[in-house]
């Protein structure tokens, strides 16, 4: 390298932030050129006198900073974070969740000890019962009408089947049996 | 805060110039650690992180300030025994820091800008690398480089000028 290293290559080599050979080629020519040399003393000058100033005003760490910061965290208001680890204490948490596992244990199919099949044959056998009771006595509760299982299940035409089976329950005397 | 607070407080200072500034700054940013320390990398450098915090609470404290004084003093009400030199804003702040600092080291970081105060300070004092500074101060290396290149043209010619009257 024949040039001069210019101030900010001399801050930079100074600091150990030039590239390996950058930095190779500084050292080489610092140490055939007096007057780099001198540059580089100038710099070193500048860091030594702030390394220097700022040992000298180094400053103890004030207690009082300290405890105003104690102060202000323990008056600061409590982040909704912190009110919700709050709500959320083992006191509250435990019964909370008890309660909801028993809840949730009824709720499931294991609490009413049947799965979820039988129950909807259950719901089947209900309707069916309850139409072939409907039908069999349409003024009461209990009559002798026979039923016609078949139109029972019949989802389509449903209704005429059961006027048809009232005319005949009616012309038959039933009603009057009723009455 | 016993094992960082020194080199927090001392670092504020610095940045600030002034004992009461530098103790606000301190308090504030011990604050913010604990308040987002959950932010905090593990397996990265605390005091690293403790300075950033510091950087960017100054920064935002001198734009408050300056937008303050810009508030204060409209436009149509510059002085004019300053001649247009200088905003009426600047000077009191200027005239206290003069009375205020009596070391060589505070009186020539307060020639410089806040930003170049700050890589001074990282890069000569506290010895970071380029990189670390950057990532301090959120910007890239390249303006820290330059930065410092100005920053320390600057200082380079105060210490010429204070040996020169030394001699």
């Amino acid at each position: 390298m024949n040039q001069h290293l210019t101030n900010d290559t001399l801050i930079d080599y100074l600091h150990g932030e030039l590239r390996p050979q950058d930095d190779a080629l500084a050292h080489a020519h610092l140490a055939v050129c007096s007057s780099c040399r001198q540059a580089r003393d100038a710099e070193s000058g500048v860091t030594d006198f702030l390394r220097a100033g700022a040992a000298a005003e180094e400053q103890e760490f004030p207690s009082l900073v300290a405890a105003a910061v104690w102060q202000r965290i323990r008056e600061a208001p409590p982040t909704p974070l912190a009110r919700f680890r709050t709500f959320f204490r083992p006191a509250i948490a435990v019964p909370l969740a008890a309660v909801l596992l028993v809840g949730g244990w009824f709720a499931s199919p294991l609490g009413h000890g049947s799965s979820g099949g039988a129950r909807s044959i259950d719901a089947l056998y209900y309707f069916q019962a309850h139409a072939a009771q409907s039908a069999s006595s349409p003024l009461s509760e209990h009559s002798g009408m026979p039923v016609d299982e078949t139109s029972m299940n019949d989802e389509a035409g449903s209704a005429a089947p059961l006027v048809d089976q009232y005319a005949a329950y009616a012309l038959s005397g039933g009603i009057n049996a009723v009455r | 805060m016993t094992q960082y607070g020194k080199a927090t407080y001392n670092f504020a200072f610095r940045l600030t110039g002034n004992e009461a500034d530098a103790r606000d700054l301190t308090q504030d940013a011990f604050i913010r650690v604990y308040r987002a320390w959950r932010s905090f990398v593990p397996g990265t450098s605390f005091l690293s992180w403790i300075y950033r915090i510091v950087t960017n609470l100054h920064r935002d404290e001198l734009r408050r300030r300056k937008g303050r004084y810009q508030e204060e003093l409209p436009e149509d009400n510059a002085p004019q025994e300053f001649g247009g030199q200088r905003p009426l804003a600047v000077t009191p702040i200027d005239d206290y820091v003069e009375r205020q600092v009596g070391e060589p080291l505070s009186k020539a970081l307060a020639q410089l800008s806040p930003d170049q105060r700050q890589v001074v300070i990282l890069a000569d004092i506290e010895e970071y690398s380029y990189q670390e500074i950057a990532d301090i101060m959120g910007c890239s290396i390249g303006t820290v480089r330059s930065r410092l290149h100005r920053a320390r043209a600057l200082l380079r010619r105060l210490v010429e000028r204070a040996q020169h009257q030394e001699r």
